[in-house]
């Protein structure tokens, strides 16, 4: 088991009172397997999500990464546990005035030692170099290696985020939203490019998605959140129209989902308080 | 893709090469020009590390710290010390009164809008009194750039000479000087507003006065009330370092306790001088707040602020506050302070004050330009430059050095992204958190006249004694203000960066540091071009530089070769604020 979550509630503490965002949620997650998590906003997904990335702890209930638990860890074993998992941020997640090849090495920093980081402050090594720009064409990003990340398009930004995590070499990849700001070709081709580095079976990916077909198309699990707890988890062929319709109801969010163009939908999403903490300063 | 960046890339047919050397030959010949001038600066301002290091100067050092405590709290001191207060805020407030009357009509004089360009002229015909009343405008811009130049403590200085000991002359040096900084931020302020109100106005056929009234002030009346208000703190600041020259309040107390080797009332005197300072920020907070003064126009707050009241033109951002309320007391404070400072002291205002004053200026005319006198100012000059560099660099490496422990989300880091820590380590972060931030506000909060005093102490007369001051009170604000740019870095790349196993140091490097850096940068270029003006100052006290050179010829009584140096320090600073300038914009865009 890679994952194993049992009984994780997190709660926040904001103007309004403790808010709970995931409410003793149960879910194990395989080596090699390949989940996209579904939910109407609020649900709790990005919760979830940094809690499986090691970003927060749960406030109570038990969460395991390969057989440790993560509530006890320390900084140390923190580090070693988000250096295996490589998480595919939304485009606002680059550092945007560094250059295109530097984001993409930055992506090697938990396995560079002090004196190691030191050196690559100045010039980074050339193999480390090569390797960014292989992974760089990878994306089909080689020829902007020296734009800076915030001269990028929301699509370009969204592939440098992958050649990110790529440098990285994770055994699990995380992805939140990895399609939100992507036109419906680029949709297409990332979910291809993506879905043919994560091998089934090999790698392990938890995904957020808004867009329901795109998850029953590429994910042969599917797991539904709402108010912080478990909805269904299943195969595709399971997810029937009544199933989603009850989803989402009383929310007006498959409407709201569809993507709106990458600022609309990169706000949408940040103002969700009950999910984002630092937003409600 | 930047167009730099673009020619780089097609340069190598987009393929990216990987270069070897670390250094090209453009940047070591900066280097060596850099190095060069930094070895210039450090033998002008006379660096003695070694000095720091010997045990007379830890000796020294000792005895002054022994000597402040116990501080002298006896019920005569303390009537002393209320009554220095008192003056240093009677000498605020009337010099803050006194500056915003005069800041007025030039401000007004000085907007470009009104008189040099815009929709307001759109369709006057340009006649001869356009031209001139245009060229008028102009040379208030000028005036207040002079005025500005010339630091608060050398109007002092010039004051002290023409109107003699005690708190008028201060209120003048302030009145003269922060009349120039509110006139150029009303000017500024005044030429920023919408344009619309004012075409339509225009076009209805409104004078220049109605324009200003109606167009102009509403739209301003905000920014410059909270800059009014903040500029009263600096007022206070000020007032209290003037005395060190004779001009009345706290400091004068300071400088004379301090000439009488007094320590205990020295240390008295200086928490006294921070309270002040700091009871003024807050209240200055608090009246900012108030006010909704900070509301920038446009926004919410100020929209509120429009639609709550009935505009009433002159008390306009007063707001909810009772209105006849702070006229009344703002005209019993105003008409303290001036009785205070001896505005109303007929004997003195009487015995033709004015001719004395103007005699004193005209004597400075025409200023010696003797090439002997001249090619004498040479050392005093890079002195000066090489003291404000050599100090900006001391307080950079301290605030750099502080700043890290002093930067909350690098050290306590409260969030569950840290991990578990030890009790012992919580308390361990919490104590070098809060000792940084300490140590910063106290090197911050004591003026640099008083560093001097102090550092001439250890290290005795001079301009190495001057350097030191400039670099532990700009480490106390660079430090500060580089803690909270780095706190206000962009959370999101940085959680990126956490989540992908990076360690803090790799954070700071990769994350904060190339997201803080043009803030970092341009703030600290800004402090140095402060600090040049501050060195000038120095001399006054025995810090060496220009300041030095001023002193000696008020003393001797050569008033032409003062007006040469106040001419030199205009240009000087002048200068330097091109450089900055063009320092500055070539970050913003880096």
């Amino acid at each position: 088991m890679i994952y194993s979550l049992n009984g994780v509630t997190k709660a926040y503490s904001t103007r309004q009172g403790l808010v709970r965002s995931l409410n003793g949620l149960t879910l194990n997650v395989h080596p090699g397997e390949h989940v996209a998590l579904l939910g109407p906003s609020g649900a709790g997904k990005t919760t979830l999500f940094r809690l499986l990335n090691g970003t927060l702890r749960p406030t109570s209930g038990k969460l395991q990464f390969d057989g440790s638990d993560v509530g006890s860890m320390s900084g140390r074993e923190l580090r070693a546990m988000r250096r295996r998992i490589g998480t595919i941020y939304q485009q606002h997640y680059l550092v945007p005035s560094l250059t295109v090849l530097q984001n993409a090495l930055c992506g090697r920093l938990g396995r560079w030692s002090l004196v190691h980081t030191i050196r690559n402050a100045l010039r980074p090594t050339r193999a480390e170099t090569e390797q960014a720009m292989s992974n760089l064409e990878l994306v089909g990003l080689a020829d902007k290696y020296c734009a800076r990340a915030d001269e990028l398009s929301g699509g370009q930004q969204q592939r440098l985020a992958i050649a990110r995590v790529l440098m990285q070499s994770p055994d699990v990849f995380l992805a939140d939203e990895p399609f939100a700001s992507l036109d419906p070709a680029l949709t297409e081709s990332m979910a291809s490019l993506l879905m043919g580095l994560v091998q089934e079976g090999k790698y392990t990916i938890v995904a957020t998605l808004h867009d329901v077909e795109m998850a029953l198309r590429y994910f042969p699990r599917i797991v539904a959140l709402r108010d912080g707890c478990v909805v269904f988890d299943t195969t595709p062929d399971e997810v029937s129209r009544e199933v989603l319709d009850a989803l989402y109801a009383g929310n007006s969010t498959l409407k709201e989902h569809a993507p709106l163009g990458t600022d609309q939908w990169g706000k949408a999403n940040q103002c969700e308080p009950s999910c984002q903490p630092s937003c409600a300063r | 893709m930047s167009p730099v960046a673009n020619q780089a890339a097609r340069a190598d047919g987009g393929r990216y090469q990987h270069k070897e050397t670390l250094l090209r030959p453009k940047q070591i010949g900066v280097g060596i020009a850099l190095g060069v001038a930094l070895i210039i600066c450090w033998r002008a301002a006379e660096m003695r590390p070694a000095a720091l290091i010997e045990p007379n100067t830890a000796a020294s050092v000792w005895a002054f710290i022994r000597g402040l405590f116990p501080p002298d709290l006896s019920a005569d001191f303390l009537r002393i010390v209320a009554a220095a207060a008192g003056q240093t805020i009677a000498i605020a407030i009337a010099g803050t009164t006194l500056s915003i009357l005069i800041a007025v009509p030039l401000s007004v004089m000085a907007t470009p809008t009104l008189w040099q360009r815009g929709v307001v002229l759109a369709g006057e015909r340009a006649g001869a009194g356009t031209l001139l009343i245009g060229f008028m405008s102009r040379a208030t811009r000028g005036l207040l750039g002079f005025l500005r130049a010339v630091p608060d403590l050398v109007w002092a200085l010039l004051f002290v000479v023409a109107v003699g000991l005690g708190s008028l002359a201060g209120t003048l040096a302030l009145a003269v000087s922060y009349s120039a900084v509110l006139g150029r931020v009303y000017a500024d302020v005044f030429e920023d507003v919408d344009s619309r109100p004012l075409e339509a106005l225009h076009a209805l056929g409104a004078t220049r006065t109605q324009i200003f009234l109606r167009a102009i002030w509403p739209q301003a009346a905000p920014s410059i009330t909270a800059y009014t208000i903040y500029s009263f703190e600096c007022c206070v600041r000020a007032a209290s370092v003037l005395g060190f020259i004779g001009a009345g309040g706290i400091g004068y107390e300071i400088n004379l306790s301090m000439r009488l080797f007094n320590y205990g009332q020295v240390l008295t005197l200086i928490v006294a001088l921070i309270a002040l300072v700091a009871i003024t920020d807050i209240g200055s907070k608090f009246l900012r707040r108030r006010l909704h003064a900070n509301a920038p126009a446009g926004s919410l707050a100020h929209q509120h602020l429009q639609n709550a009241k009935k505009p009433r033109l002159w008390l306009m951002p007063v707001g909810g506050v009772g209105n006849g309320t702070i006229v009344l007391i703002s005209t019993i404070v105003i008409t303290w302070s001036f009785y205070a400072t001896g505005m109303f002291n007929a004997e003195l205002i009487d015995s033709g004050l004015l001719t004395r004053m103007g005699r004193f200026a005209g004597q400075m005319f025409p200023p010696d330009l003797a090439p002997a006198f001249l090619s004498s100012l040479w050392l005093p000059l890079i002195q000066t430059i090489g003291i404000s560099v050599m100090g900006t660099l001391i307080g950079v490496t301290i605030g750099a050095f502080l700043a890290l422990p002093a930067t909350s989300t690098l050290v306590l880091a409260q969030d569950d992204a840290a991990g578990k820590r030890s009790r012992v380590e919580q308390i361990l972060r919490w104590l070098s958190y809060d000792l940084a931030r300490f140590t910063l506000n106290l090197l911050r909060s004591i003026p640099e006249l008083v560093w001097v005093l102090i550092c001439i102490v250890g290290v005795g007369l001079g301009p190495f004694a001057g350097t030191l001051a400039i670099g532990l009170h700009t480490g106390g604000v660079l430090g500060k203000f580089y803690a909270e740019t780095l706190e206000e870095a962009p959370a999101q790349p940085i959680e990126a960066l956490r989540a992908s196993g990076a360690r803090p140091l790799q954070i700071l490097l990769w994350g904060i540091w190339p997201q803080a850096k043009p803030m970092l940068l341009s703030y600290t270029v800004l402090r140095w071009e402060t600090n040049l003006r501050i060195s000038t100052i120095l001399g006054l006290v025995g810090g060496g530089g220009l300041g030095q050179a001023i002193y000696n010829n008020v003393q001797l009584g050569f008033y032409s070769r003062i007006g040469t140096l106040i001419a030199i320090t205009y240009i000087m600073v002048m200068m330097t604020n091109w450089l900055g300038d063009q320092l500055r914009g070539r970050r913003a865009t880096a």
